[in-house]
C-alpha cells in the first residue's frame, strides 16, 4: 500500500488533509425540516485514523455523505487539500471521489453482475489505468486481502466479510488520499468484523487516512481520534490512548469468580 | 478460587506452584494471576473442609514437596458447583449512581460527566485490543476473556449512549 | 471509459434473454421497415432498382440490321454499349389468345450492360436452343411459367414451338401491357428460325452512359452519329414513367405499419432502458460513489442500449440482404413488379435513423439515470405502496391472499406500471386494428362488390360488332349480368378540370355499385361519386355538378357516394340512358360483366374467348383485393413485432416487480406461504398490469379499428364505407393469447425467485 510519510505533530491549517466549517445540513421536502448536521467543523490531519461515533439518527452518515460530495450541505465549508469543495458540481466531485476518495458501506455495494475482480479493477480503470496495471493492482489488493482465489466469483457467492473485504479493495484501488467508511462492520458476524478492522489496522499503518463512522466501540477504539456526534453536534473529541497496563483492563471488566 | 482449585486437582494430584502455573496457562495474561501465598492459603482452608488431603512427596535434590489431591467430599463439591446456575452478571456500577447524584451533589454538566466515561471507557477498550492482538492466537480461553471484556464493555458504551439520549 | 465498457458488458452478460430480446425488436422492426419500403418502392417506382441491378442502359434505340455500332463510343459522357442484339417482331399464341411479342436475340453468356435479372427458371442456355425467356410482367400477364410451352408464330408464317425457362425483369422497357409488345429472350438461331429474313429484323442497342441528366443530349449525338440506321429511340425516362404507379391503399398501410411499428421499437427501448435503469438504482448510484460523473452515467446507460440496438439494426439489414427475394418472392409482379434490393445507401440511412431513435428512447432514462442520487447506494427506501383505486377494488373482492399481495405490489411503483400497461395496451390495440384490416381486407376480397368492384371482366367488341358483342355476354352461362359500360372524360364548367366518368348499366338497371351514402342513379340526370371525386370539387351528396361531356352540357345531381378504389377514386358515375337523353353521342361501349357466384374470372375468359373466336377483347378488371393479400403477411410481420413490444414489456413489469417484491416475498415466505403462493403473487401482479393493458388496448383497438380504415379510406378517395370490425373469434384469440403469454413470460423470472433459499432473500 501507500508508503506515505509519517505525519507531523500540530502540522499548521494548510497541512490539513480535511477541514469542515460549520457544516449543516437540513433534509426538507415532506413533512418538517429534519436538521440532520449542525454546525460541526472539524480538522483531519493527513494519516489520522478519525472514529465517528454516536447514537443512530445522530447524522453520522449525512456528515459522511457531505464529505464524500454524495449530498450537498446545507451551510458550511468543506476544504479538501487546501481547496474548497463544498460547491463542486455532481461531476467535479465524482473526479475528485475517483482519484481521491474511496467509500466502503454498510451494505457492501459491490457490483453484482460484476465478478471480484472487475469490481475491484472499476476504480482504476475509471482512474484512467490500462486493463494490465489495473489487473496487477487488483492481483496485489487481493492478495493482500487474502482472497485471491475468490477472483472470478461473482459477489453473490462470497460471505458478507469478503464481500466487505473486496469493497475495502475496490475503495483502496486508487490509493486514495481518504478513506470514508460507513458502518463497513455493522452487518457483520464478530469474527468478520475483526477481519474487516484488521485490514483498517493494518492501512492504517501505511499513512491511509480514515473516517470510519461506527457503532462499534471496538472499531472506534482502533482509531487515533474518536469524534462523538448527538444530535447532529459534535459532543466530544478524544484522543485515543493505550492504558499503560492493558492486562489490568481485562480484569477491570470482568471479575471471575467470587 | 477454591473452586476452580478443586477443578484443576479434579484431573490429577498436584502441588501449589503445579496449580499456579496451569491457572496462568488457562486464563492468561488476560488476568492476574494469585499468588503462591494465596493459594496455599486456600489449598489449607480446602483441607481443613476436607475438599482435598495432602501428602508429602520426600524429594532427594530438593525440599519435600506437598502433594494435594481430591478427596470424595471435594468431589462432590466440585460437581454440585459446576452443575448449578451461576449467578447472572454483577454490575456494580460506580459511575451510574454518580450519575444519577451529580445533580444532587451540585455537578450540572452531566455531559461532561458522561463524556469522561466514554472516554475511560474507549481507552480501556483499546487497551483490551491491543492485549487481544498482543495474545497467542491458540490460547483460547484468554482470547475469550478478552473477548467477553471487550462485549461488557461494548455494552457499557451502549448504557451510557441511553443514558445521554435519556438524560440530555 | 474502459470501466464503462467492462460494466457494460457484464450487464449485458447478466441479462442475455433481455438483450436477445431487445435486439430482435430493434432487426425486426427495421427488416419490416426495409421489407415495407422495398415492397413499396418495388410497387410504385420499380425502374431505379432495375436499372442499377441490371446495370441497365439509359438509352435504347433501335437500328436498320447491320449497323455499325462502334462510333457511339466514342461520345463523350457514354461509359459502355449493350448489343446491338437482332430482334423481330412475333406473335405468341396461346389457344385463342394472341399477344404480340418482341424477340430479342441474346447469348447463353449474360452481357455486362444491360443484364437481365432472372427471377425464376434460368437464363438462355446452350443446352437448350428452343429455350424463350420471358419478360416477368409479360409472362404475368399472358399466364406462363417456367416449363409452359408456348407456340410462337412469325410475322411471315414460320412457327415454332418453345418452351419457357425463364422469367426476368429488364430495365429495358416498361411493364406489359403499358408497353407493347411483349419481351422476350431467345437465342440467335430461333430467332433466324422464325424470321430468316434477316431484313425484317431490326438491332437494338443500348447505351449507358455516366450522368443520366445526359441523356437527350448524348441520345441526339447518338442519331446524328448514325444517321439514317436509327428508326427510334426511347430513353430510361420513359420507361421510368411507364413503371411509375402510385398505390394508395398499398401505401397508406405500409405507412401506418411502419409508424405503428417505429412506435413500438421506441416504446420498447424507452420502456426497457427505463425499467433496467430502476432496477439499476442501487448500482448506478454505487458506480457515483467510485467516481462515475452523472455524465458518464448517461453515456453508459445510452451507450449499452446503443449497442443492443446497434447490434440488432445490423442484424435487421442482415436479415433484410438475405430475407428480401426470397419474402418478397411470392408478391404477384402486378403489385410489386420488381423486387429489388435497396440500394446499400438507403439501408445505411434507415439503419442509422432506426439507432438514432433508439438512441432517443434510451436518452431520457439514461438522463434519469445520470441524476440517481448516490445516496440512494447507501440509503434505500422502498417506494411507498400507493394502492391504486383498482388494487384496493381487487383486495375488497375475495380473492386469495396470494393473488391479493401481487396485484397490491404491481402498482407499488406507478410509472414502470404506467409503461408497461402503455406498452402493451398500444401492442394490443394495434393488434386489434390490424385484426380489423385483415377482416377488411377478407371482407374485400370476399365481396368485391363492396369496394365496387362488381364485374370481374370487361368486354369490348374487339372485332365484333357491339350488337354480336352484346348478345355473346349477355347469353353466356357464367355470366349473371351484363351492364353496357363507357368511360369518356369530361370537362367541368370551370372550363379548367377533367374527370373521369363512367357511364355504367341504366337508371333503370344501375350497376351495382357499392353505395356508402345516399342511393344509386335510379333516373336520368342522377350521378354517384366517390369520395375522392367530393373532395376534389368540394362537393357533398345531394348537390348538382354541372358539366360538358363530348362538347354537350350535361348536368348532374349527385345521389349517392360509392366505394371506388379505382381511377385514384376520383370518379363519377351514371345511367347510360342520361347521356342519350343529353344528345351525347355515345362513345364505343364495352361491357362489365359480374358473374355468377362460384366462377372463376380466368375460366369464364377463357369461355367467352373460345366462344367469340378470340374475337373479343376480354380483360380481367385489375382487382386491388387480390393486392391485398399482401397485407396478410405484413400483418402477421407487423403482429410478431407488436408481441415482442408486449414481451419486453412484461419481462421489464416482472423484473422491476421482483426486485421490489424480493424481500417481501422472503419474508412472506418465512411466515409460512408456499413456495406455490408465492409464485401465483408474483405472478400476478405481472397478470394484473397485463390484463388491464390488454382489456384497454383491445377496446380501444376495437372501437377506432373500424374509424380509422374508414378515414384512411377516405383520405385515399375510396372512401368511407370499407372497414370492418375484427371478427370476434380473431379477437378473442388475440385476447387469449396475449393474456397467456403475459402470463407465461412472467412465470419464467418468478420461478427462479421460488427457487432462491429464503434465507437469501432475507439477508442484506
Ligand atoms: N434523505 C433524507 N431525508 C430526510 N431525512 C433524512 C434523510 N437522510 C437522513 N435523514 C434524517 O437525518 C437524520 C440523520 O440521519 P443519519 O445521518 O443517517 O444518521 P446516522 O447515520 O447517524 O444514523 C435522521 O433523523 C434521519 O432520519
Ligand atoms: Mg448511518
Amino acid at each position: 500500500m501507500i508508503a506515505r510519510a509519517v505525519p507531523q505533530p500540530a502540522p499548521s491549517a494548510d497541512e490539513m488533509l480535511l477541514k469542515i466549517v460549520g457544516l449543516s445540513k437540513v433534509y426538507k421536502g415532506g413533512g418538517p425540516p429534519v436538521h440532520a448536521v449542525r454546525g460541526v467543523s472539524l480538522s483531519l490531519e493527513p494519516g489520522q485514523f478519525v472514529a465517528v461515533m454516536g447514537p443512530s439518527g445522530s447524522g453520522k452518515s449525512s456528515l459522511l455523505h457531505m464529505l464524500g460530495g454524495l449530498e450537498p450541505p446545507t451551510t458550511g465549508q468543506i476544504w479538501f487539500d487546501g481547496a474548497r469543495v463544498d460547491g463542486l458540481s455532481q461531476a467535479r466531485w465524482a473526479m475528485l471521489r475517483r482519484r481521491n476518495i474511496g467509500f466502503v458501506f454498510q451494505f457492501f455495494n459491490l457490483v453484482s453482475n460484476m465478478t471480484v475482480a472487475d469490481n475491484v479493477e472499476l476504480p482504476a480503470l475509471m482512474s484512467g489505468a490500462t486493463r494490465r496495471q489495473a489487473k496487477e493492482r487488483r492481483i496485489e489488493l487481493l492478495a493482500e486481502l487474502g482472497l485471491s482465489d475468490k477472483a472470478s466469483a461473482s459477489p453473490a457467492r462470497l460471505s458478507g466479510g469478503e464481500q466487505q473485504r473486496v469493497a475495502l479493495a475496490r475503495a483502496l484501488a486508487n490509493r486514495p488520499s481518504l478513506l470514508l467508511a460507513d458502518e463497513p462492520t455493522g452487518n457483520l458476524d464478530s469474527l468478520n468484523s475483526a477481519d474487516v478492522l484488521r485490514v483498517l489496522c493494518r492501512v492504517h499503518g501505511q499513512g491511509q487516512t480514515i473516517i470510519l463512522v461506527t457503532h462499534d466501540a471496538r472499531a472506534a477504539s482502533m482509531a487515533d481520534r474518536v469524534v462523538n456526534l448527538f444530535d447532529g453536534m459534535i459532543i466530544d473529541d478524544m484522543d485515543v490512548v493505550t492504558p499503560i497496563r492493558p492486562s489490568v483492563a481485562a480484569a477491570g471488566v470482568l471479575r471471575l469468580g467470587e | 478460587m477454591r473452586l476452580p482449585l478443586l477443578a484443576l486437582l479434579a484431573k490429577e494430584p498436584a502441588h501449589g506452584y503445579e496449580l499456579k502455573s496451569l491457572l496462568e496457562q488457562t486464563f492468561g495474561q488476560a488476568y492476574p494471576s494469585p499468588n503462591i501465598g494465596q493459594i496455599y492459603v486456600t489449598l489449607q482452608r480446602l483441607e481443613r473442609d476436607g475438599l482435598v488431603k495432602s501428602q508429602d512427596v520426600i524429594q532427594t535434590t530438593r525440599p519435600n514437596k506437598r502433594v494435594y489431591e481430591l478427596t470424595p467430599a471435594g468431589r462432590e463439591a466440585l460437581a454440585a458447583w459446576i452443575e448449578e446456575p451461576s449467578e447472572g452478571p454483577r454490575v456494580r456500577d460506580d459511575f451510574f449512581v454518580k450519575l444519577a447524584l451529580s445533580p444532587l451533589a451540585g455537578v450540572t454538566d452531566q455531559m461532561a460527566l458522561i463524556n469522561r466515561q466514554r472516554r475511560h471507557y474507549l481507552n480501556l477498550m483499546r487497551g483490551l485490543s491491543k492485549l487481544a492482538s498482543a495474545t497467542d492466537r491458540d490460547s483460547r480461553i484468554s482470547l475469550l476473556l478478552i473477548e467477553g471484556a471487550m462485549l461488557h464493555l461494548q455494552a457499557d458504551l451502549d448504557w451510557l449512549e441511553r443514558c445521554q439520549e435519556e438524560l440530555m | 471509459m474502459r470501466a464503462a465498457l467492462r460494466w457494460i458488458r457484464s450487464d449485458l452478460r447478466a441479462r442475455p434473454f433481455q438483450v436477445a430480446v431487445e435486439m430482435l425488436v430493434v432487426g425486426g422492426v427495421l427488416t419490416a421497415l426495409l421489407l415495407s419500403v422495398t415492397v413499396l418502392e418495388g410497387a410504385t417506382n420499380p425502374w431505379a432498382g432495375l436499372f442499377a441491378q441490371s446495370r441497365g442502359a439509359q438509352i435504347w434505340m433501335r437500328l436498320a440490321p447491320g449497323t455499325k455500332v462502334s462510333g457511339l463510343r466514342q461520345i463523350g459522357g457514354v461509359t459502355a454499349i449493350a448489343g446491338p442484339y437482332s430482334t423481330t417482331a412475333a406473335t405468341i399464341v396461346q389457344g385463342p389468345l394472341q399477344s404480340a411479342v418482341e424477340l430479342r436475340a441474346m447469348t447463353p453468356a449474360m452481357p455486362q450492360i444491360g443484364r437481365l435479372l432472372v427471377r425464376q427458371g434460368s437464363w438462355l442456355a446452350p443446352s437448350a436452343p428452343g429455350g424463350v425467356v420471358l419478360e416477368a410482367s409479360f409472362a404475368q400477364a399472358i399466364h406462363c411459367r417456367v416449363g409452359s410451352e408456348l407456340v410462337i408464330n412469325g410475322i411471315d408464317g414460320p412457327t415454332a414451338k418453345v418452351r419457357v425457362i425463364g422469367i426476368a425483369a429488364t430495365s429495358d422497357q416498361g411493364f406489359y401491357p403499358d408497353q407493347t409488345p411483349g419481351l422476350a429472350w431467345v437465342q440467335l438461331p430461333l430467332l433466324r428460325r422464325i424470321e430468316p429474313i434477316a431484313r425484317h429484323t431490326e438491332e437494338v442497342v443500348g447505351i449507358r452512359i455516366a450522368n443520366s441528366a445526359d441523356t437527350s443530349f448524348v441520345a441526339q449525338q447518338a442519331v446524328a452519329e448514325l444517321t439514317g440506321a436509327v428508326r427510334s429511340v426511347s430513353t430510361w425516362t420513359q420507361v421510368e414513367q411507364s413503371m411509375a404507379r402510385g398505390d394508395p391503399l398499398l401505401g397508406l398501410l405500409l405507412a401506418l405499419f411502419g409508424l405503428v411499428a417505429l412506435g413500438g421499437a421506441v416504446l420498447v427501448i424507452a420502456s426497457a432502458t427505463g425499467g433496467r435503469v430502476l432496477v439499476q438504482l442501487e448500482e448506478l448510484a454505487t458506480l457515483k460513489t467510485l467516481g462515475f460523473t452523472p455524465g458518464q452515467i448517461t453515456a453508459m446507460v445510452v451507450a449499452e442500449h446503443a449497442g443492443v440496438g446497434l447490434a440488432g439494426a445490423s442484424l435487421g439489414v442482415v436479415a433484410t440482404r438475405y430475407l428480401t427475394v426470397p419474402l418478397l418472392h411470392g408478391i404477384p409482379a402486378s403489385i410489386v413488379p420488381a423486387v429489388v434490393p435497396l440500394p446499400a445507401t438507403w439501408i445505411v440511412l434507415m439503419a442509422c435513423s432506426a439507432e438514432f431513435l433508439v438512441v432517443l428512447a434510451a436518452a431520457f432514462p439514461g438522463w434519469r439515470a445520470g441524476r440517481v442520487s448516490a445516496v440512494v447506494a447507501v440509503r434505500r427506501p422502498l417506494p411507498a405502496g400507493h394502492l391504486s383505486q383498482l388494487a384496493r377494488v381487487v383486495m375488497l373482492s375475495r380473492f386469495p391472499p396470494a393473488i391479493v399481495l401481487g396485484a397490491r405490489a404491481a402498482f407499488i411503483r406507478r410509472l414502470p406500471a404506467a409503461l408497461t400497461i402503455g406498452g402493451l395496451a398500444m401492442s394490443m390495440a394495434v393488434i386489434t386494428i390490424g385484426l380489423g384490416v385483415a377482416s377488411t381486407v377478407d371482407d374485400v376480397q370476399r365481396h368485391p362488390a363492396n369496394i365496387g368492384l362488381a364485374a370481374a371482366l370487361t368486354v369490348s367488341p374487339g372485332e365484333l360488332s357491339q350488337a354480336q358483342a352484346g348478345a355473346i355476354v349477355s347469353g353466356d352461362r357464367q355470366v349473371l349480368s351484363a351492364y353496357p359500360s363507357v368511360q369518356v372524360n369530361a370537362l367541368l364548367a370551370t372550363g379548367t378540370t377533367t374527370i373521369t366518368t363512367l357511364g355504367l348499366g341504366t337508371s333503370a338497371r344501375p350497376y351495382p355499385f357499392h353505395v356508402a351514402q345516399g342511393s344509386l342513379y335510379h333516373a336520368p340526370g342522377q350521378a354517384v361519386a366517390s369520395q375522392g371525386l367530393l373532395d376534389l370539387l368540394h362537393l357533398k351528396v345531394g348537390e348538382l355538378v354541372p358539366m360538358q361531356i363530348n362538347g354537350v352540357p350535361v348536368i348532374f345531381r349527385i345521389v349517392g357516394r360509392i366505394v371506388e378504389p379505382e381511377y385514384s377514386g376520383q370518379v363519377l358515375a351514371y345511367g347510360l340512358d342520361t347521356l342519350s337523353q343529353a344528345g351525347v353521342v355515345s362513345p364505343p361501349v364495352y361491357y362489365s360483366l359480374v358473374l355468377r357466384p362460384g366462377v372463376t374470372v380466368s375460366a369464364a375468359r377463357r369461355h367467352l374467348l373460345a366462344v367469340s373466336g378470340g374475337r373479343l377483347d376480354v380483360t380481367e378488371v385489375n382487382d386491388p383485393a387480390s393486392q391485398l393479400g399482401i397485407i396478410r403477411p405484413m400483418l402477421a410481420g407487423l403482429i410478431a413485432v407488436l408481441a415482442l413490444v408486449g414481451l419486453v414489456s412484461v419481462l421489464t413489469a416482472s423484473s422491476v416487480g421482483i426486485r421490489d417484491q424480493l424481500r417481501d416475498v422472503g419474508a412472506l415466505r418465512a411466515i409460512g406461504l408456499t413456495p406455490r403462493q408465492v409464485m401465483v403473487s408474483m405472478v400476478s401482479s405481472t397478470t394484473a398490469l397485463a390484463v388491464i393493458a390488454i382489456a384497454t388496448g383491445a377496446t380501444a383497438g376495437f372501437m377506432v379499428s373500424t374509424r380509422l380504415i374508414n378515414l384512411g379510406a377516405q383520405v385515399y378517395g375510396i372512401g368511407s364505407g370499407i372497414g370492418r370490425p375484427p371478427s370476434a373469434p380473431a379477437m378473442a384469440a388475440a385476447i387469449l393469447i396475449a393474456a397467456a403469454g403475459a402470463t407465461l413470460t412472467a412465470i419464467l423470472p418468478a420461478r427462479r425467485v421460488v427457487a432462491t433459499p429464503v434465507a437469501t432473500m432475507l439477508g442484506p
